[in-house]
This record gives C-alpha cells, structure tokens and sequence, in this order.
C-alpha cells in the first residue's frame, strides 16, 4: 500500500512541527518516513499511519531531528564557505590577478602618500564594514518576503542571501585598526595593510555581489528539487 | 548502527562503498541494504545516516538528483568523479586496518 498525497501533507506537517524548517530537508525526510511506513504496511496491514509514524520517528533517538538539521546547517555551511573562497582563488590566477596586483599597488602607493594613514585606514574599512551589514540586512529582508511568497524555505539560500555568519570578516579589521598606526612606520607594513584592504573589500564583492548573482546556479546543482519546484 | 564506535568510523566508508556498487541510492534504501547484506547485525541509524550523507555532499564527493516517486519526491546520492577516486582510498586504508588489527587481536593468525 502506497501512502496518499494526503498523508505526504502530513508528513510535511510532521517535519515542520519537530523543527525542520527548510524545504530541502523536510522533502528528504519526508520521503524517508513514507517510506518506512509503507515498509510497516507490508509486514503488518493493519497498523495505523499515525502509529507507524511515531515508530518510525522514535529511532531518530531523543532529539528527533534536530541533529540532522544541525549537521545539514554545518554542510552548507561548509559548502557556502568553500564556494566563496573558490571565488576569492580566482581572482589571483591570471588574469584577474593582474588587475588585483593594480589595486593593491595602487593602494599601496595612495597610503604611502598620505599623512595621517591611519584615519585613512579606519575610515575605508569603516565604510567596507557599514556597507557590508547594511547590505546583509537588506538581502535578508528581500529573501524573508521571497520565502513568505513560496512558503518554502531553502538553506542555502538563506545562507547565500544574508544569513552568511561572517562575523568573523569585521573581526579582521578591528584588529588592524587597533595595531595600524604601528604597523604603517615602513613600507611592508603599509603593504600589508594595503593588501588586507583589497582582500576584504573582494571577499565582501564576492558575497554581496558575485555569489548572488550565481545563487540560482548554486541552489540548483544544491537542490535539483528547487529547480522542480520553481518550474511548476 | 550497533552501538560501537569502531563502526562509526567507518560509516562514511559504508556509504561510499555501497554507492560504488549501486551507482544511485537514496537514504532509506542504504539503511535497508546494510540490514540486508550484514543480516540486521549492523543497523545504520537515521540519525546518524542523513548527517554523514550531508557532510560528503558538501566535500563534493556525492552528488544529488532528485526525481518524483510515488506522489513524493525522492533525493538520489551518487558519487562524483573526486568521490570514486576517494573511494578507493577509503577502501584501502580500512582494509589495512583491518589487517592490523588482525594481527593485533590475533597474532598467530598472521604467522
């Protein structure tokens, strides 16, 4: 006995209700159960899909499915970072790399050529910084009507979109600020400095700009079901 | 899985392997296959199955495909060129495993 559209309905429900809140993983989830519970059908006809339900979700352990969310965050996570740094690769192999030596050398020798560096310093990573919040907000509020639209929400694009947890990038700079007015005394310093201010300014490029612009690619080699989905 | 951590080592290994063998499957078809090859001694559970697939699809090693069976949809995972490469080693190394253990755990057998 195969299981109705109905009670596929349900299973969705189901997912959603233990806390699986993206599309993605409640359709694999979702297929799973149904297919324990008809494999329970087989073996004893009489067992009620609600009863069959419950045995199944039993061996997930305690916590339901809260570890496999949590895993399933970690790996896009992961695969959201690789791709961002496969990005960030690219623009030293030829021949972008030749226009990101022009740019560092050229901020090299505009911050050479200045007096106060530092105030200089904090004011480019001040807007890199600013800009990158305001435009995650953004981003996130634009995806969160796009999800409401659809009901569905897709992790991965959450993550692409804004959810990105790149608190790490604005640690970066704070560091610098703090140690530039030592480090700027000779050129290396200045180079490094210079450096450091083209990489963020490329690593915020990448994820503000160039992965958006691909998200749709990503999110359909991710999920071959967004592509299903969004045809219907 | 029995509860053993000498078999959560190994459960990525288990996967790949099977899906060497079977070029395609999705998740609850694995769990049935080891059941079935191993006659129920080794029960992967689904806590721990979804997470290890997860984790080797984001190391580019599966790839996924998603096709509609049954009034649902139904996630496939196959390997990728990088994950068949990966997979061979993986077999090779846990078979050198073994064979060390072996020979650990039973040294006459060795001689």
């Amino acid at each position: 006995m195969k299981l109705k559209p109905e009670q596929i309905d349900r299973l969705y429900q189901f997912t959603r209700q233990h806390y699986v809140e993206w599309y993605d993983l409640q359709t694999e989830l979702v297929d799973h159960l149904a297919n324990s519970i008809e494999a329970q059908w087989e073996e004893n006809p009489k067992i009620s899909f609600e009863d069959a339900l419950q045995i199944e979700f039993k061996k997930f352990g305690v916590f339901g499915f809260m570890d496999v969310v949590e895993q399933r965050q970690l790996a896009l996570n992961k695969k959201y970072n690789l791709i961002i740094w496969k990005h960030f690769k690219a623009f030293f192999t030829i021949p972008k790399i030749i226009i990101t030596a022009g740019i560092v050398g050229s901020t090299f020798f505009f911050l050479k050529s200045l007096l106060f560096k530092a105030d200089v310093v904090l004011l480019i990573f001040g807007i890199i910084v600013l800009s990158f919040y305001f435009s995650i907000i953004y981003f996130s509020r634009k995806n969160k009507k796009a999800s409401q639209l659809t009901n569905k929400k897709w992790l991965l694009k959450e993550i692409i979109l804004g959810r990105s947890s790149l608190v790490g990038i604005t640690y970066l700079p704070i560091q610098i600020i703090i140690h530039s007015e030592k480090v700027m005394d000779n050129p290396y310093g200045i180079f490094i400095i210079s450096f450091l201010i083209v990489a963020m300014a490329l690593i915020e490029y990448i994820i503000l700009i160039e992965v958006p612009r691909k998200a749709e690619d990503y999110l359909k080699e991710t999920y071959p079901e967004y592509a299903l989905e969004n045809a219907n | 899985m029995k509860n053993s951590q000498l078999y959560k080592g190994s459960l990525n290994t288990i996967i790949m392997k099977l899906l060497e063998e079977q070029h395609r499957m999705y998740g609850y078809e694995i769990t049935q296959k080891v059941k079935e090859i191993t006659k129920g001694e080794l029960n992967i559970t689904e806590g721990a199955l979804y997470p290890a697939l997860h984790k080797l699809e984001a190391e580019g090693l599966l790839d996924v495909e998603v096709e509609k069976v049954d009034n649902r949809l139904r996630k496939y995972y196959k390997l990728t060129e990088k994950g068949t490469t990966e997979t061979v080693n993986r077999l090779a190394e846990l078979e050198e495993f073994i064979k060390n253990m072996q020979t650990i755990v039973n040294p006459k057998l060795s001689y």
